[in-house]
């Protein structure tokens, strides 16, 4: 399991020895077609490293909609989804949907906070790293939504679709 | 003078334990604002973490040309300059002073020094920042999806902006 984490862009900076007490707290899973791996709404616990296989990331919108935000595929580099739920209470803000057979590693939120309870570094060196994602994401985010009531404001001047694009673009999942 | 309220009130704090919260208070200063003055000015440098103890700030932001927008009103005990800790130094809104307020602050390149050295009371004050990000990250997800639907139910018609505008300002997700 170890060794499955360890090529994980998301987990180089932990050492070995730190690797393996997240190693020891996760399993790994696996998703059919059209599984869900996160359900828009519902309590996001688990942070996963998806091993291999596609998924796409959609939100819902009013009206019963829904766009598709990103399609992750995770033999092009492991990708990690579902990081803030290890922080946070809050309900998943997108569904992660395997498109074929994905495996994933799963490190559950119980995992990771009794890591926090007992003070282990590795539990702090990566929220950390979450945090400092959450931040630039929310960085961009923020400005693009100055810039989308400014938009608004001065509307029928620029070309909508791009901007709208741009949005969906820098989504957080 | 009065003593600045200690950083046990503070719920950032409360994981840490009495020598880590010693810890952070040697490393910071007190420092008290008057009402009205201005604790950090958008798009200038956000170089300092200020744990507020006591008082009321207000949050700013210049969204449209010539007015400035409230995003928020903060009572204490609350953390400011936290986003510059884990992004660029550079404000992205103004915070000011409402009303007297005290607060303890620390150099941002002092806390990242600390972060790199695995500072255990540095690394647990920012896991609670990043429980608050993980909330306001929600909150801002469901602003920008609104702002899609919007902009994709309003293209090509007349709509009422102004009140889409208010409306997303206000539930900003900060």
């Amino acid at each position: 399991m170890e060794e499955t984490l360890r090529g994980v862009r998301f987990f180089e900076f932990l050492t070995e020895e730190e690797r393996e007490e997240f190693a020891e707290g996760s399993e790994p899973v696996s998703f059919g077609p059209g599984e869900n791996i996160i359900d828009e709404g519902a309590d996001q616990e688990s942070l996963f490293v998806l091993v291999s296989g596609m998924v796409e990331v959609r939100k819902g919108l009013s009206g019963g909609r829904s766009r598709l935000l990103a399609e992750i595929d995770a033999s092009r580099g492991r990708t990690v989804v579902g990081e803030r739920g290890l922080l946070g209470e809050s309900g998943a803000s997108a569904t992660v949907m395997a498109v074929d057979e994905v495996e994933a590693i799963r490190i559950p939120r119980a995992t990771f906070r009794r890591m926090v309870a007992e003070g282990r570094p590795a539990a702090f060196k990566l929220s950390y790293r979450i945090a400092r994602t959450l931040a630039r994401r929310l960085t961009r985010l923020d400005e693009e939504v100055v810039e989308a009531i400014r938009e608004l404001e001065n509307r029928g001047e620029t070309d909508m679709e791009a901007f709208r694009d741009r949005l969906i673009t820098d989504w957080s999942v | 003078m009065r003593q600045t309220p200690d950083l046990s009130d503070v719920p950032f704090f409360e994981h840490l334990d009495e020598d880590e919260r010693a810890e952070f208070e040697e490393l910071s200063e007190p420092v008290r604002f008057e009402a009205g003055q201005r604790i950090f000015e958008e798009g200038a440098p956000e170089e300092r973490l200020y744990v507020i103890t006591s008082g009321t700030v207000e949050v700013y932001k210049s969204v449209l040309p010539g007015r400035r927008q409230r995003l928020a009103t903060i009572e204490a005990p609350t953390v400011v300059g936290e986003m510059g800790l884990l992004t660029e130094p550079r404000a992205a809104a103004s915070v000011e002073a409402m009303t007297m307020v005290e607060a303890h602050g620390v150099g941002r390149d002092r806390l990242l020094e600390m972060l790199d050295a695995d500072s255990p009371a540095a690394c647990k004050l920012v896991y609670e920042i990043g429980r608050t990000l993980a909330e306001r990250m929600a909150a801002t997800n469901e602003t920008v999806a609104e702002v899609i639907s919007r902009l994709e139910n309003t293209a090509g018609r007349s709509e009422d902006i102004d009140v889409f505008r208010d409306q997303l300002i206000q539930d900003w997700g900060f």
